[in-house]
């Protein structure tokens, strides 16, 4: 044990932080809260997020009407107002849920009250992942084990870099690791220059057809089959991850085609193999925006994952029918809830339902202009919320699943979290009953 | 201040060893209290006839954290058929083998159940799994945090570190993830896996830190042990599932050596070799040895006929026994150096041998240990089967001829020669409460629940007296948790937020810096969040009670 550390506690220059801002949750760099920006990461996706924040917290007002700069109401209004169309709608979809756990737990409440289905924004991505552990199961890893194992790594079809920056710096070798490390990109660009490949030796393979097919391909050889032309870097990389100690195959579920949830299972196939004479295991890059944990706190309250409704009959789940854009084109839903409390770029889809908007502050003046309504069909109601990590403290569930990681915020935020507002409206939806119910 | 006064009830109370005596009970403000018989209460109830226990409390059950959740994602099946409660106090919650956290809560409630135990949380899961029990509604929880396992512990032994040492570490780490004791999982195993070793003995080399199971629970029993933490080292010992793995489960009880240990799941590790098919009970051996070791206790993680999940910690068994999973997927992962993961679905048939055999060896177990202050009533939920089974395993251990008519209905080899069938003990109401309430409670070191006594939580399921033991113990005619009636025939009456049981041992807090260098060094959080504070252990729990359990041996010292 050799003192190779960063001091532990806040550095002098600004202040440890968590980022919320991708499911790396990245716990270890520090923060200028004066601008804010991160000092000892040049990650472009926190620095692109954090732009979105001051150095105070953001003035914002609740907005009740269909267009752009609806009409100014205060917070009283916009609860009156959303719990209108919550309490008109005979089927709300809850779509977005870019939020923390505490965020879930009231929105599955609220859900409760008044039969809604849950989707996430990043729904798609995540049913590759889940219908592929659904059918078949998954070996997976975590960035430790990485850190700690991985003699080789195989990126499959992405760099993770590009879209999780700090990933390679988040899972580089341990200082004291015996064993060096190959990061071999298939089907996917070794961008220099990025942080946390140092003393890795890394390589570009090219794809043998589609990833599908590649992922065919390195499952019938891994398995001893034979199958027509190999290429020759594919057959050695075969024998190279027959060698290693501890591949790890690292794949991104939203860069997969429509069939991901086989590719996904391919994946897998290759992990079963491979742990049959050495081990090896997969990590999944996915669950961006708060999408890993939405689906955790709705599987552990209800049973059942994302795109789950509860209805009257019970609950229901439907990986494909219960998306979000089919639910709309379909015209199963009349209202929508939209969640989205990580930033303003996350705009709900187009629709002309009512709906109601729980977003970041900047999120109001995105959402589309509507053809001359207010109230009833086509109301819309925006109410501004917090930011787990920047304005609330929070809890989100890091890439690797089981890890939770705690976010604490950098200012005092006069704005309300998701779970308070859900809560709210939770409380209003039960006042509603409960006159209902007396003047029977 | 509220009152209430349970009249007439036939007490069954076998921490104050009192057996059925007819009685009143009272409560003032969530505790037992004495009344004069003439003081009139805000609630008065006639239980005349009624069996009264406290609630039922269970020292080992899977309700909440990391695999817990992958399980019920692994199955939707066993979610999809559900329908709603029609009951206002009820969300939507699913599930038989994994139900959603809701459902867990109001399930066991009905069942008189105020109390579950977690047993085996990851260090690094740890906010998880708080956050799932918080999620449990009515039930108080806590969880054993999972040690023996990571590579911080594992280079601590092979270095030859000081004793002192390494119980500062354990203290530390039942501090940092807010545990109520510790449990140790295939010992050394669960890393040698990620080695690609695939067996591990008790006197076996782990392949690259050359420390042997033996010194691991050796080590942490003893850690356990002087840091004063009520509840013993909790043990899922080497070789689970293995035929002959009676010898392993042995040595590990030997390990102890006369430190306190409780050996969990004891049934998946009561295998002898013999037969034509190499597969035999050895529950009579293992039986005969913990009624001559008082430091051990066991629960018996009980088989039930079904379909089921198995999710344990044990990715190197778990991975071995992948190919018998019905249906067949699973799930396992290598986790943050410091745990592992196994799920793996499970199909129990009674017209399976080596199922059957699993069946007998359980209640065999049950029957063949004198004390039931060391035996507690577990399935091992869900890995032996759902804790909704319980009344029905309660009727097979009360009940010789519903036990003989349910082995005749299994394979033939094990209907005709288990020795099961010679034992005629029937447990007795009392013996069902020590084995539910009195003994899980005087194991965690829970002094003022699982019984009835002035002072004592009003904790208390009452049963509608009934031959039928397994209808008695499906469904109470009243539950009430901390006084207040929360579950009436079956039907929930009330949800309140339930509390997290834990303990602060002390250690010396110069080991953190060695930790967070260790840290900084191998892992991928930071070590700021490696403690989870108090306060953020109350937003976990969703704001529920607090209930730091008084250590061992510290009461009686000067502050
Ligand atoms: S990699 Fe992700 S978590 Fe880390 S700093 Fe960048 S956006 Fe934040
Ligand atoms: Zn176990
Ligand atoms: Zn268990």
């Amino acid at each position: 044990m050799t003192a190779t550390l960063a001091p532990v506690g806040p550095a002098a220059s600004g202040q440890t932080w968590t980022c919320p801002f991708c499911p790396l949750l990245c716990d270890g760099y520090t923060l200028d809260a004066s601008r804010p920006a991160l000092v000892d990461s040049a990650c472009p996706t926190a620095a692109a997020a954090l732009a979105h924040f001051g150095a105070a917290p953001l003035a914002a007002t609740a907005l009740v009407g269909g267009r752009v700069g609806g009409q100014v109401v205060d917070a009283e209004q916009a609860l009156a107002a959303a719990a209108d169309i919550l309490a008109a709608s005979r089927q709300p979809l809850f779509a977005g849920l870019a939020t923390d756990v505490a965020g879930m737990r009231a929105l599955y409440r609220l859900a409760n009250d008044c039969g809604a289905i849950l989707d996430h924004v990043r729904g798609d991505a995540l049913m590759h992942s889940t219908r592929a552990l659904q059918d078949r199961g998954v070996f997976y890893t975590t960035l430790a084990e990485i850190r700690n194992r991985a003699d080789l790594v195989l990126c499959l079809g992405t760099n993770p870099a590009a879209h999780y920056p700090e990933f390679f710096r988040r899972c580089a070798p341990a200082a004291d690791a015996v064993q060096g490390r190959e990061i071999v990109f298939l089907g996917a660009r070794a961008a220099a220059g990025v942080a946390g490949l140092e003393g890795c030796s890394t390589e570009e393979i090219p794809l043998a057809g589609d990833l599908f097919d590649t992922v065919a391909l390195l499952g019938a050889r891994l398995a001893g089959r034979r199958v027509g032309e190999v290429p020759p870097v594919l057959e050695a990389l075969v024998t190279r991850m027959q060698a290693a100690r501890y591949t790890v195959i690292v794949w991104e579920s939203a860069s997969l085609p429509a069939h991901g949830a086989l590719i996904a299972e391919g994946i897998q196939r290759l992990v079963n193999t491979l742990n049959r004479s050495t081990r090896a295991a997969a990590f999944c890059c996915g669950g961006g925006d708060g999408g890993y944990t939405a689906n955790q706190v709705l599987t552990w309250l209800s049973g059942l994952p994302l795109r789950s409704g509860v209805h009257a009959r019970g609950l229901v789940h439907e990986p494909l029918r219960y998306a979000t854009d089919r639910l709309l084109a379909d015209g199963a839903v009349d209202a929508l809830l939209w969640v989205s409390s990580f930033g303003p770029e996350l705009v709900p889809p187009a629709t002309a339902l009512p709906r109601v908007v729980l977003g970041h502050p900047g999120l109001g003046a995105r959402l589309a202009p509507r053809e001359g309504q207010d109230g009833g069909q086509g109301a819309t109601v925006f109410i501004p919320v917090s930011t787990p990590g920047i304005g609330a403290a929070g809890h989100l569930f890091r890439a690797d699943g089981g890890v939770v990681v705690p976010l604490a915020p950098i200012h005092d935020d006069p704005l309300p979290t998701v779970a308070e507002v859900a809560a709210a409206l939770c409380a209003r939806l039960a006042r509603r009953r409960a006159i209902a119910g007396g003047a029977q | 201040m509220s009152t209430l006064r349970l009249r007439g009830g036939r007490i069954v109370d076998p921490a104050n060893g009192i057996d059925g005596d007819l009685g009143d009970l009272c409560v003032r403000d969530g505790r037992i209290v004495e009344l004069p018989a003439a003081e009139a209460v805000d609630h008065e109830y006639d239980v005349s006839g009624m069996v009264v226990m406290a609630g039922g409390i269970d020292l080992h059950s899977h309700i909440g954290g990391g695999k817990v959740n992958l399980a019920r994602m692994l199955l939707p099946e066993d979610h999809r058929i559900n329908r709603r409660s029609d009951n206002p106090l009820e969300l939507a919650s699913a599930g038989c083998c994994t139900p959603g956290t809701l459902a867990t809560g109001y399930r066991y409630a009905e069942m008189g159940y105020t109390a579950a135990f977690e047993p085996a949380m990851a260090v690094s899961n740890a906010r998880h799994a708080h956050l799932e029990m918080g999620d449990t509604p009515i039930l108080d929880h806590g969880a054993y945090v999972m040690l023996g396992n990571e590579e911080v512990f594992l280079r601590m032994l092979a270095e030859g570190q000081d004793v002192e040492r390494v119980r500062d570490y354990v203290g530390w780490a039942i501090n940092a993830t807010r545990a109520m004791g510790v449990k140790v999982v295939n010992p050394g195993g669960i890393s040698a896996f990620k080695f690609n070793q695939r067996k591990l003995d008790v006197d076996q080399d782990h392949v690259h830190w050359r420390i042997t199971p033996r010194q691991v629970v050796q080590t942490l029993a003893r850690a356990v042990h002087e840091l004063g933490v009520p509840h013993p080292l909790h043990i899922h010992a080497s070789n689970l599932g293995v035929p002959g793995n009676v010898d392993s489960t042995l040595a590990t009880m030997d390990a102890l050596e006369g430190l306190p240990g409780h050996l969990t799941h004891l049934q998946f590790h009561s295998y002898g070799t013999e037969g034509s098919r190499k597969f035999s009970s050895a529950a009579r051996r293992l039986a005969e040895e913990v009624n001559a070791r008082p430091n051990i206790s066991i629960d018996v993680g009980q088989i039930i006929f079904g379909q089921t999940v198995t999710a344990s910690g044990d990715t190197m068994r778990q991975h071995a026994n992948a190919d018998l999973g019905s249906p067949r997927k699973w799930i396992g992962a290598d986790i943050e150096c410091d745990a592992g993961c196994g799920v793996v679905p499970f199909r129990y048939r009674e017209q399976s041998y080596v199922n059957a055999l699993q069946w007998a060896i359980g209640l065999e177990l049950f029957l063949l240990v004198d004390d039931p202050w060391r035996v507690v009533l577990t399935t091992d939920h869900p890995n032996g089967g759902p804790f909704t089974s319980y009344p029905h395993l309660i009727r097979l251990l009360m009940d010789k001829s519903f036990r003989d008519e349910q082995l005749a209905k299994l394979h033939p080899e094990v209907a005709a020669n288990a020795e099961l069938r010679e034992i005629r003990r029937e447990l007795s109401l009392y013996e069902i409460a020590i084995m539910t309430r009195a003994a899980p409670a005087r194991l965690l070191g829970l002094t003022d629940r699982g019984q009835l006594g002035v002072g004592a939580a009003a904790d208390i399921a009452v049963y509608r007296e009934d031959a039928d033991r397994e209808a008695m113990f499906t469904t109470p005619e009243y539950v009430f948790k901390d006084g207040a009636l929360v579950a009436r025939r079956g039907r929930i009456e009330a949800t309140p937020v339930g509390g997290t049981h834990y303990v602060e041992p002390e250690f010396d807090r110069g080991i953190e810096r060695s930790l967070a260098r260790y840290s900084e060094a191998h892992l991928a959080l930071s070590y700021r969040h490696a403690t989870i504070s108090r306060d953020e252990l109350c937003s976990c729990a969703n704001g529920g009670a607090l209930l730091p359990c008084r250590l061992h041996g510290r009461a009686e010292r000067p502050a």
